[in-house]
């Protein structure tokens, strides 16, 4: 019926120079839903794009340097700090009953409104609270003064304000005060002698830690085969003894090395003075980074800013995950992505050819399918409930007490851990790869086949040379959707194995390097601490976006090297087809 | 829980004087001294509000012990004592005393008590917008905003900021509740405190966490929620508070808590299962001891919370054995 219409509707023009009078209905030709459609998709695009935008705009600005206002209220007291934001607000008559007449005729005149801005004043050592709201009434004059200092520390957060004093290894010298190359050149001595100590603290006595941890489990595991008391273990206890002696030996030399090495740098120290004069001495290598925020060109703050990304994306979390960096979560992240995939492509793909390819197809495959297309849309969190239950507890345990007897009732694989966690999401994800396997399959034109068995081939030669590289780039668009989904995805992890803080990455140098029972850290876990678990949320908000910044970034490399790979396979098959 | 109230006071009030300022430690108490050979796990698993606490004594304490491995989980109190029978978890957190029927079930698996050492004092507080100009309310004031069986002994329901004094553009709307999830166990102690055992109403928005209930409020400027004091931000105030209606006003600082003069005030606990016929193994001995070594409680301080007096220290360190 359409067609006839466009026909005559096309037939009309020839009849002369008359108006073009439409005989078709719009409907039918589907113009209003074809701008439907295109509406719907450049909403979806917009949406997209001005997500991502805001991801990218909070994420890329947070770590740059911004400067440092001295505030001066009417009633005289001076606070410095940066301004975070600000807003409009009504001030209640209890405040307005506060202030004086030319302040309240002020606020009158502009509606009954006034303006207060946020400042991150820092210190929260001394004022117990690091960021305060200042309103506009309150405010005699703002003033950028230069030589003020934002140093990053340690502990307690950002301090803002002046340097009072420098001593280095003992000796005062005022002189670095006001010399920023000499002071950082110090702080580089002192940075790296905190390195120094770290590395012997964590990684020599780590050693021998970890020996003396294996020795102490070697005794109980040769007490509980053989019993105590038999002569067997008290062989494994006098072993013990004599390595105990050297380990604690290495340890006392060791523990003294860092020892004197803390005692020195105790001795080169820096004195900050905040505005209002208070003063605080802290050890130069306590000060991760220091600028003198109002005097920094465009280079020194592009330094800043990206020796600021480098702490984040390289470094441990410090002071309850809110500083320092998020290299365990993107390790751990990256790590459980890889490990879902290990498992979840041969997984969906064997069960997908054996639905497609051998199963004969009938109610029973039909309700498998049907059960496969169900468990996609099974909330996540489920997932999460049946790891735990299952893969932590029960195989968990029975893993525990059948491997691991010395080590209870410490669990080793009885509890959450990376290996569950990747198996937990490898369930969630494994019907997207099935489905789109199966897909995939089906798209192989059956003249291939007919060909592949006519020249003799057996099935499993055919689907193995013939079908399985045809299908092959629809194979891996399934495992890319599987990754993504994956790498996205937190709820389950919450019950089976993401933690706030693990110290320990899944992967070190100790036999057998590859520690699948651990606890790790995620990057998704990480924006929801961040932002709704730590102690200071407006300090943790810009962090969720560099945090988000950088997870979305994790998944769009991942994607990307996985689509790079499916096109090579992709070009490979292309060149053998008939 | 009048009488733990006192306890806490009277356990205060025997230290050194209470400390001037929120910011200063007991002087009594001592450095951390490190010893040698402490190695092992630790996993923490419990509260919500001691989660950045335990994050910070973990690293302090990882400092110290660089091969002892800590592992914490913070997802409200009532996850301590079932992660303690099991032993996935040899630390529990918890920011109320464990309840008679947690403690049955550890000790019909144990043979003995869990032990609970007081790692902080926090005052839970009632928070408001910035903008909020009220002053001062009292537990029953409360307890007839939060709850709908109203045992405190108000006689009228408060739904709106009028039933509660506020004149103006106040008078008129709807306090909109912020709390927590009855996983917590700040939900459990303000139940039983504030609430006088009563029932919350169903409009109070339950929250995952403690930051969230704050930054709920901030954003909300006719709202009132409660969570520990150590997560309040310059967005949200903290409203003083009276025992009962007409006595002053005791604000949520360590002083008033210290005193016993804020109705709010309350351990942070750890439970620890501790075999009173063996000695502990020196991981968990020494992060005890570390929590009360000033370098601990100067963390408790960084969190927000209040640190405890060598007074606690001593009572809980010879409970345990550890001195």
């Amino acid at each position: 019926m359409t067609s006839t219409s466009i026909d005559t509707a096309r037939a009309r023009p020839a009849a002369g120079t008359l108006a073009r009078v439409r005989t078709t209905r719009l409907q039918a030709i589907g113009e209003p839903n074809l701008w439907a459609l295109g509406g719907a998709l450049a909403f979806g695009c917009v949406m997209v794009v001005g997500f991502l935008l805001l991801v990218l705009w909070n994420g890329v600005t947070t770590f740059w340097p911004r400067p440092v206002v001295v505030v001066t209220t009417t009633d005289g007291a001076r606070l410095a700090g940066e301004p975070f934001r600000s807003e409009v607000y009504r001030p209640g008559p209890e405040v307005l009953a506060t202030l004086d007449e030319a302040t309240r005729r002020r606020i009158a005149a502009a509606g009954g409104l006034a303006g207060r801005d946020l400042y991150r004043t820092g210190n929260f050592d001394v004022y117990s609270e690091d960021f305060r709201w200042v309103s506009d009434y309150a405010v005699a004059s703002t003033a950028m003064p230069s030589g003020l200092m934002f140093v990053e520390r340690l502990e307690w957060g950002p301090f803002i304000g002046t340097i009072r004093g420098v001593t280095v290894d003992g000796r005062a010298m005022p002189e670095l005060k006001d010399d920023p190359r000499a002071l950082a050149a110090a702080h580089d001595v002192a940075r790296a002698r905190w390195r120094q100590i770290r590395h012997i603290e964590r990684d020599l006595i780590g050693d021998v830690n970890h020996e003396l941890e294996a020795e102490r489990l070697n005794v109980r595991r040769v007490a509980l085969r053989y019993g105590d008391g038999t002569p067997e273990h008290v062989a494994a206890l006098a072993r013990f003894a004599e390595r105990e002696t050297a380990l604690q030996a290495d340890y006392a030399r060791l523990a003294a090395d860092a020892q004197g090495l803390k005692e020195t740098d105790g001795h080169t120290q820096i004195t900050l003075a905040e505005i209002g004069g208070a003063e605080k001495t802290i050890n130069l290598s306590a000060v991760v980074r220091m600028y003198p925020a109002n005097d920094l060109g465009v280079a020194q703050k592009l330094g800043v800013y990206l020796s600021r990304w480098g702490e984040f994306v390289s470094d441990e979390p410090r002071e309850a995950n809110t500083e320092g960096g998020v290299l365990p979560a993107i390790f751990g992240t990256f790590v459980m992505t890889l490990l879902l995939v290990v498992v979840v492509a041969p997984f969906g793909v064997v069960t997908a050819l054996y639905l497609r390819e051998y199963a004969r197809q009938g109610r029973l495959v039909s309700i498998v399918r049907i059960s496969v297309n169900n468990l996609a849309g099974v909330p996540s969190i489920v997932y999460g409930v049946f790891g735990l239950g299952f893969f932590a507890y029960v195989l968990g345990g029975g893993i525990d007490s059948l491997f691991f007897p010395e080590r209870l009732p410490n669990p080793t694989f009885g509890t959450g851990g990376i290996l569950w966690a990747a198996l937990t999401l490898a369930l969630l994800t494994v019907p997207v790869v099935i489905v789109a396997t199966e897909e995939a399959l089906a798209a192989v034109p059956r003249s291939m086949r007919e060909g592949s068995l006519a020249c003799g081939a057996s099935k499993w030669q055919t689907i193995r040379r013939i079908v399985l590289p045809r299908a092959m780039p629809g194979i891996m668009t399934g495992v890319i959707l599987a990754m993504a989904r994956g790498a996205g995805e937190v709820a389950p992890l919450m019950l089976v194995g993401v933690v706030k803080l693990a110290p320990d990455l899944p992967l070190d140098g100790y036999f057998p390097y590859f520690h699948l029972e651990r606890s790790f850290m995620h990057l998704g876990f990480h924006i929801f601490d961040v932002g709704f678990q730590s102690r200071n949320s407006e300090a943790g908000k810009p962090m969720v976006f560099v945090t988000t910044l950088l997870l979305i970034g994790l998944v769009f490399a991942m994607n990307i090297s996985a689509v790079v790979i499916r096109n090579r396979l992709k070009r490979k098959f292309a060149g053998s087809q008939f | 829980m009048l009488r733990n109230r006192t306890v806490l006071a009277a356990a205060l009030a025997m230290a050194v004087g209470a400390p001037a300022a929120a910011q200063t430690l007991d002087p009594a108490l001592k450095d951390y001294k490190q010893i040698s050979g402490v190695s092992g796990s630790i996993k923490s698993i419990g509260s919500d509000t001691l989660n950045n606490l335990m994050t910070l004594w973990a690293e302090g304490f990882s400092r110290m012990y660089p091969n002892v491995k800590i592992e914490i989980e913070g997802k409200g109190s009532s996850t301590a004592p079932p992660a303690l029978v099991a032993g996935t978890a040899q630390f529990g957190p918890m920011s109320r005393p464990m309840k008679g029927a947690e403690i049955d079930a550890f000790e019909k698996k144990y043979g003995y008590k869990p032990s609970a050492i007081r790692g902080a004092v926090d005052a839970l507080a009632v928070f408001v917008h910035k903008d909020n100009p009220i002053r001062c309310l009292s537990l029953p004031q409360i307890d007839a905003i939060f709850s709908k069986t109203r045992k405190g002994g108000a006689t009228k329901d408060a739904a709106t900021w009028g039933d509660v004094g506020l004149t103006g553009e106040w008078a008129a709307k709807p306090i909109s509740l912020y709390g927590r999830n009855s996983a917590s166990g700040t939900y459990g102690y303000f139940k039983e405190v504030a609430l006088f055992n009563g029932d919350y109403k169903d409009s109070v928005k339950e929250q995952p966490g403690s930051s969230t209930v704050v930054q709920g409020v901030a954003s909300d400027k006719f709202a009132m929620g409660y969570s520990g004091i150590g997560y309040a931000t310059a967005d949200v105030r903290a409203v003083p508070l009276s025992t009962k209606t007409g006595e002053p006003c005791a604000p949520a600082t360590s002083e008033a808590a210290y005193a016993g003069d804020y109705p709010l005030a309350r351990y942070l606990y750890i439970y620890v299962n501790v075999n009173p016929n063996q000695p502990l193994d020196p991981a968990r001995a020494e992060f005890i001891r570390y929590v009360y070594s000033k370098q601990g409680q100067q963390a408790v301080i960084k969190d927000g919370y209040f640190p405890v007096t060598q007074a606690i220290a001593d009572e809980d360190l010879k409970a345990k054995k550890l001195m």
